[in-house]
């Protein structure tokens, strides 16, 4: 009422709240579904289609747009690019959040969660790649949790943790780039196993390399993305060098997207070419794949080189948007859409609502948890008790 | 700030225009014409070309009749397309013959593109005159087009109109003199010397058959005789060949040929002198003429008898095929023995036939069915009617009738229990499927003749045993499946509904269907 | 953040300790797995089927699968094309044929490759290529990722999604447990017309060729599952081409775990490599910055020493300049005192 409303600063029930918490008592409830009904119960999965919304977008696309955390890292501790630095807690959160919701997704997806770690304790499949993506990912999860680390022990105070952490950092890094190269391939190589399902303008030899290079654009757009979002609504949150090194940030990573994409441009028609799939390219996905290439790789490729030289930081800021879209979209073709290309549209896969609503409940946690550790832990700005102390 | 958003716009205009110009152009305009099928007998496949080497450009398809009848509509005849020499319209378009590879493109696009062009601005509907409106990577139509040709009733029927005059259609070729001339008594297919390919002077089939054909039909249509088709479909089409006229009774061809055949190896007039050599065989060639529409089935290359190419050694006109394999070679129709095998696929036979496969020893009684006669005595030399009457009373003496045994050898039911479980024992009918076997194939003098022991028939279902009044049961050899040292051989539960099922199938028997109309099943 | 060369090394060779642990991953290569000798199969003859569903009801049976919906004396069902599901082994579909009179019949279940794809893909390994030839499923380590449903290029694998917690993945086992103990599998026992035979591999081979010489108008000249995918243990003979029948003739004779040896073989290359790299790279990304803060020090002694330098100068120049003044000063003082001095004097004397 509207006493509420004059007394309290901060009432419970923004419109963010309000939202955010209906998508969650949703998710809870279909969660429930899901483990008394099975996978049938809330999900269109069926024998010709194992694989749906789940993995297309929470394992492929959740793992790839959380790879900020390898290449911002990469860039400020081995590159040694010390004017990108504010960007890396950020970036870090962010890959973190996403691997364990990743990791939390999975559980929905796969049959028996509980036997998630027998790959490791009871019998390991080492001849299937899905072993590589689940070893690596669960170790990058470590390393990602350790590198996050120092935020909350800087929060809780706790002075010789954070600096037995802090000395660690070199080698996180470097074996948090080695385990992510691994993974984000080996999310790719998963599919290099169905030749037979794939249209061939998806399927190459080569599609490990494309998941590797597109989720070095994906981390890279990301970061850029989430800071612009950040920037909106935490400001307040942010310290003096947050926010002077921010245009540098954008216009830095937006160089490095614009080469890399262009380079991932390359290697698709190099893959087109080695595969002798030309004439592919007039038939009705031949079209979507040029959609694909030209208006979600080399166009943001074009749009993220005009900004950094006009210095618009506006204009980087959709193109981030718009490369986001383009990993989303490959991986979703890649999964969804070129797989089983071959079946009959009625045999076609499209998500039950309720696979949409839990990818929803999923990243909303996602965005409630961020806000809940950039609200307190320093991740926005410095803790003043260790200011130069990296 | 703005700069950068009119780039954005232009660059999505661009991509977009660049991804819809290529994809319209790609898929290209589709059809020729809404209401036709794709399949028709009027296509024509114009690669005229090939004869000067390899293609360009794709072959062009062309509809004959849709031709044919948007002229017609502008009271234009066959002369619009086809020149005449010698009062004869030329098959080929607007040309007697293939010059050179320059003219003859030349003329193909000259003339269809300026009247598809003269129609165009006539705003009439039109074909294509771009390249690729012709010459289409996709193929749109398909040709269904059956080879036609003469059979013996067709023959008659032209031969009555034509009064006798043989001289109207036949001709041979004087090499020395150069010009074709009639040789009575000489009288054969046109295929003979017209082949798939013209060579030089001697024009293909195709071409003979158009120019002859077509001709003197459209002649008599003009004079308003009741004659033979123009149109493409009219001969080509399986329905309108379905509807030819068969003549009744159909008489036989009168080319002074012999009703019965002695065939021996040696030529004609050389002393047989070795008595010991293999005996003759005695042909009826009367009644082989009845079971062939044509004569050219076995006459493939000329009316002459087998022997003259097909010498035992063989020759070069022969192809080098040897006398044994003319007449031996199974899968062809040209052949003695391929011919009788492919008579036994018919639905009568097959049911028997179809089991004993294609790598089973003949027996070495079967081939003294047809080498019965036996060779006259040392040195004499029969003549031409001594032969003629030799075979004649060998074909005479032969009795050519299915051998059963007497009724009450053959057992009237035969109650097959061996795997009863859960099924009640099969009452099979033996004497009536028997007897309908026999029924089926009274007045097949071929099944007859071969069929003739008794004893014979029942090798059908009793196979891989002698002869026998009281044949083996088939659990004497089918027991268990899947034995290795007889990989071939089913268990006895397959081997029953094999033979079975498998005789039906072949023979088109409708009933039974089911397993309990066979075998009940058990309570 | 500096390391200090002995935590360095440490780190290198435990990594490297570490990665030469395990088993070699050969990357295909030249070998070639034709089946454990001895091992069995199946060669279904479709020439042979007539679709009667008698396979279906005994694999139903033996396996102890739940009654269908419709049963197997059903011959309606035929209509609509099926598939395997977590309720069916196996199913028989027909088809109709432009070249043959009468429809085609056709057995599908799990072909029992020689190198299956699903056994690739596992990564609890919960699937094994037995010795028999039967590819079994151990559904008590199965975690219900699904990637063999994925990986299986005959679409075989079915799953049951209607399970909440204890979901497997289903589908024909060649009646291993019978194999073993001398019988036939279920559905070979079952078929009227053998059109199911069983035996050895290698015998089964010998078995359809003979077939295909003996009755060579009834039969295409290709034995189904000699080499697609690399060999399977279930083998078809059909008078049609089999793509006729519904079976995919576009697969190919590489066998699955071929497809991803290679990707698996550059895993140990990337971990004994990047390290080495990324640790290059930060190595010159410090040098550079060393050589940078170097340079920027002597740059700011340089031009601290040229200031002090100027300043020195400048300094004795004014100090000079003044005792030069001084100087002056003193000695114009001097002589104003002796002229003062000699006036004096002058006027005294006279």
């Amino acid at each position: 009422m509207s006493d509420k409303d004059t007394t309290a600063d901060k009432t419970l029930f923004t419109p963010f709240n309000v939202v955010a918490g209906f998508i969650i008592i949703i998710g809870t409830v279909i969660t429930i579904m899901r483990f008394t009904g099975g996978l049938a119960a809330v999900t269109n999965l069926s024998d010709n289609n194992p694989w749906g919304l789940w993995i297309g977008f929470d394992l492929l696309v959740g793992v790839a747009l959380a790879a900020g955390g390898f290449v911002t890292s990469a860039a400020v501790y081995l590159f040694g690019m010390k004017k990108y630095h504010s960007a890396v807690r950020p970036a870090v959160l962010t890959g973190f959040l996403g691997y364990a919701l990743v990791v939390f997704a999975l559980h929905y997806d796969v049959g028996r969660p509980w036997r998630l770690p027998y790959p490791f304790i009871i019998q390991s499949g080492t001849t299937s790649l899905l072993f590589e993506v689940g070893a690596c990912v669960a170790l990058y999860l470590t390393v990602l949790f350790l590198e996050f680390t120092p935020a909350p022990l800087e929060w809780l105070g706790l002075k010789r943790v954070r600096e037995l952490v802090v000395k660690m950092t070199l080698v996180l890094t470097i074996f948090g780039v080695v385990l992510s190269t691994l993974h984000q391939s080996s999310l790719g190589a998963l599919f290099l196993i169905v030749p037979s399902k794939i249209h061939p303008l998806w399927y190459s030899p080569y599609l490990p390399v494309y998941f590797f290079i597109s989720s070095i654009i994906a981390g890279l757009s990301m970061v850029i993305f989430e800071s612009t979002l950040s920037h909106h609504y935490f400001t307040d949150k942010m310290d003096e060098a947050h926010l002077s090194e921010n245009e540098g940030v954008t216009l830095g990573f937006a160089k490095a997207a614009s080469f890399v994409l262009a380079g991932y441009f390359i290697i698709k028609i190099i893959g087109i070419s080695f595969s002798d799939n030309w004439y592919l390219l007039g038939t009705s996905y031949g079209i979507w794949f040029l959609v694909e290439i030209l208006g979600f790789v080399a166009l943001p490729s074009f749009l993220y080189a005009v900004g950094v030289r006009d210095k618009n930081l506006k204009l980087i800021k959709w193109t981030s948007l718009l490369a986001v879209l383009g990993i989303i979209l490959n991986r979703f073709n890649v999964s969804l859409i070129a797989f089983n290309w071959h079946l009959p549209s009625s045999e076609r896969y499209f998500p039950h609502w309720m696979e949409i609503a839990i990818s929803v409940f999923i990243v909303t946690i996602g965005i409630v948890v961020f806000r809940f550790i950039v609200t307190r832990m320093p991740i926005f700005y410095e803790h003043p008790e260790y200011k130069d102390n990296h | 700030m703005n700069k950068g958003r009119s780039f954005l716009r232009w660059a999505g205009f661009l991509a977009v225009a660049i991804v819809s110009i290529y994809g319209i152009s790609v898929h290209g305009v589709e059809k020729i014409s809404k209401n036709t099928s794709a399949i028709r007998a009027d296509a024509i496949r114009i690669d005229a070309m090939t004869v000067f080497g390899k293609l360009e450009r794709p072959p062009v398809e062309f509809l004959h009749e849709a031709h044919t009848e948007a002229l017609t509509k502008k009271n234009k005849d066959c002369s619009a397309c086809h020149l005449t020499e010698k009062d004869l319209i030329m098959p080929k378009f607007k040309r007697i013959k293939d010059t050179g590879k320059k003219e003859v493109m030349d003329i193909y696009h000259k003339e269809c593109i300026s009247c598809h062009k003269e129609m165009k601005s006539a705003r009439e509907k039109a074909g294509p005159v771009e390249c690729g409106g012709c010459h289409r990577e996709k193929t749109l139509y398909s040709s269904s087009r059956q080879p036609m040709g003469f059979d013996k009733s067709l023959h008659l029927r032209h031969s009555n109109s034509q009064e006798k005059k043989c001289e109207r259609c036949h001709h041979e070729y004087d090499e020395k003199a150069k010009k074709l001339f009639y040789a009575k008594e000489k009288e054969g297919t046109c295929r003979y010397c017209h082949k798939l390919e013209t060579k030089e002077k001697l024009i293909s089939m195709s071409l003979a058959s158009h120019i002859a054909c077509i001709n003197c039909h459209s002649r008599n249509i003009a004079k308003k005789i009741n004659t033979g088709p123009v149109k493409c479909s009219g001969c080509h089409d399986l329905a309108a060949q379905q509807k030819i006229e068969k003549i009744k009774p159909l008489l036989r061809i009168e080319r002074k040929q012999p009703d019965a055949v002695l065939l021996k190896t040696a030529k004609k007039g050389v002393v047989i002198d070795n008595p010991n050599k293999m005996n003759f065989v005695s042909f009826d060639h009367k009644a082989h003429e009845e079971y062939n529409s044509t004569c050219r089935v076995c006459h493939h290359e000329s009316l002459k008898q087998c022997s003259e190419c097909h010498t035992l050694a063989g020759t070069k006109d022969g192809k080098d095929v040897k006398l044994e394999k003319a007449m031996h070679q199974t899968g062809t129709d040209k052949s003695c023995q391929g011919c009788h095998g492919i008579k036994q696929n018919e639905k009568n036979c097959a049911g028997c036939h179809v089991f004993m496969g294609k790598t089973r020893k003949k027996e070495d009684d079967s081939c003294i069915k047809c080498h019965s006669t036996p060779v006259p005595e040392k040195g004499k030399i029969l003549s031409q009617d001594e032969e003629k009457a030799l075979a004649g009373a060998m074909l005479q003496a032969r009795k050519p009738v299915t051998g059963t045994y007497k009724e009450e050898d053959i057992p009237e039911k035969v109650s097959i229990k061996n795997l009863a479980n859960k099924y009640e024992a099969a009452e099979f009918p033996h004497r009536k499927v028997v007897n309908t076997l026999v029924k089926n194939i009274k007045e097949n003098k071929l099944a007859g003749y071969f069929h003739n022991q008794e004893g014979t028939i029942c090798q059908g279902c009793h196979h891989n045993s002698p002869v026998a009044k009281k044949p083996p049961r088939c659990d004497s050899c089918h027991g268990k499946p899947f034995d290795p040292e007889n990989p071939l051989r089913p268990g006895i539960m397959g081997a029953y509904h094999q033979q079975c099922m498998g005789c039906h199938k072949e023979m088109g028997i409708a009933k039974p269907v089911g397993c309990i109309e066979c075998h009940k099943e058990k309570k | 953040m500096s390391i200090s060369r002995r935590k360095f090394l440490g780190w290198i060779g435990a990594a490297g300790a570490g990665s030469a642990i395990g088993n070699t991953a050969l990357a295909g290569g030249n070998k070639h797995f034709t089946g454990y000798p001895g091992s069995y199969a199946v060669l279904h003859d479709t020439v042979l089927c007539v679709g009667c569903r008698l396979c279906e009801a005994a694999c139903n049976k033996v396996n102890e699968l739940p009654a269908p919906v419709k049963p197997f004396t059903d011959l309606e069902v035929l209509n609509k094309k099926r598939r395997t599901t977590a309720k069916t082994y196996t199913v028989v579909n027909r088809y109709e044929s432009a070249g043959k009179k009468g429809p085609l019949f056709r057995k599908i279940q799990c072909n029992h490759c020689l190198e299956p794809a699903c056994a690739s893909a596992c990564f609890v390994r919960a699937f094994k290529k037995t010795e028999t030839g039967a590819v079994t499923y151990d559904s008590t380590v199965c975690v219900g990722c699904r990637y063999c449903m994925v990986a299986c290029p005959f679409e075989i694998p079915a799953y049951e999604y209607d399970e909440p917690l204890t979901p497997r993945i289903m589908k024909c086992t060649m009646c291993h447990s019978r194999i073993t103990k001398n019988q036939l599998p279920g559905c070979v026992e079952a078929c009227p017309k053998e059109a199911l035979t069983f035996g050895k591999r290698e015998d089964l081979l010998k078995i359809a060729r003979a077939r295909i010489r003996k009755y060579s108008d009834k039969y295409v000249d290709h034995v189904y599952g000699e080499s697609e995918m690399g060999g399977t243990s279930w083998l078809y003979l059909s008078g049609v081409p089999f793509s006729e029948i519904g079976m995919r003739e576009d697969l190919g004779v590489t066998p699955a775990p071929d497809l991803t040896s290679g990707a698996l073989a550059v895993v140990p290359m990337v971990v004994g490599l990047w390290p080495v790299l990324l640790t290059g790279i930060y190595a010159i990304s410090k040098r550079k910055e060393k050589i940078a803060e170097q340079e920027l020090n002597e740059a700011v002694k340089h031009a601290t020493d040229e200031v002090k330098e100027k300043a020195e100068a400048k300094l004795s120049e004014a100090l000079a300049k003044a005792q030069k003044e001084k100087d002056a000063a003193v000695e114009k003082a001097v002589k104003k005192a002796l002229e003062e001095a000699a006036k004096s004097q002058a006027k005294e004397d006279s």
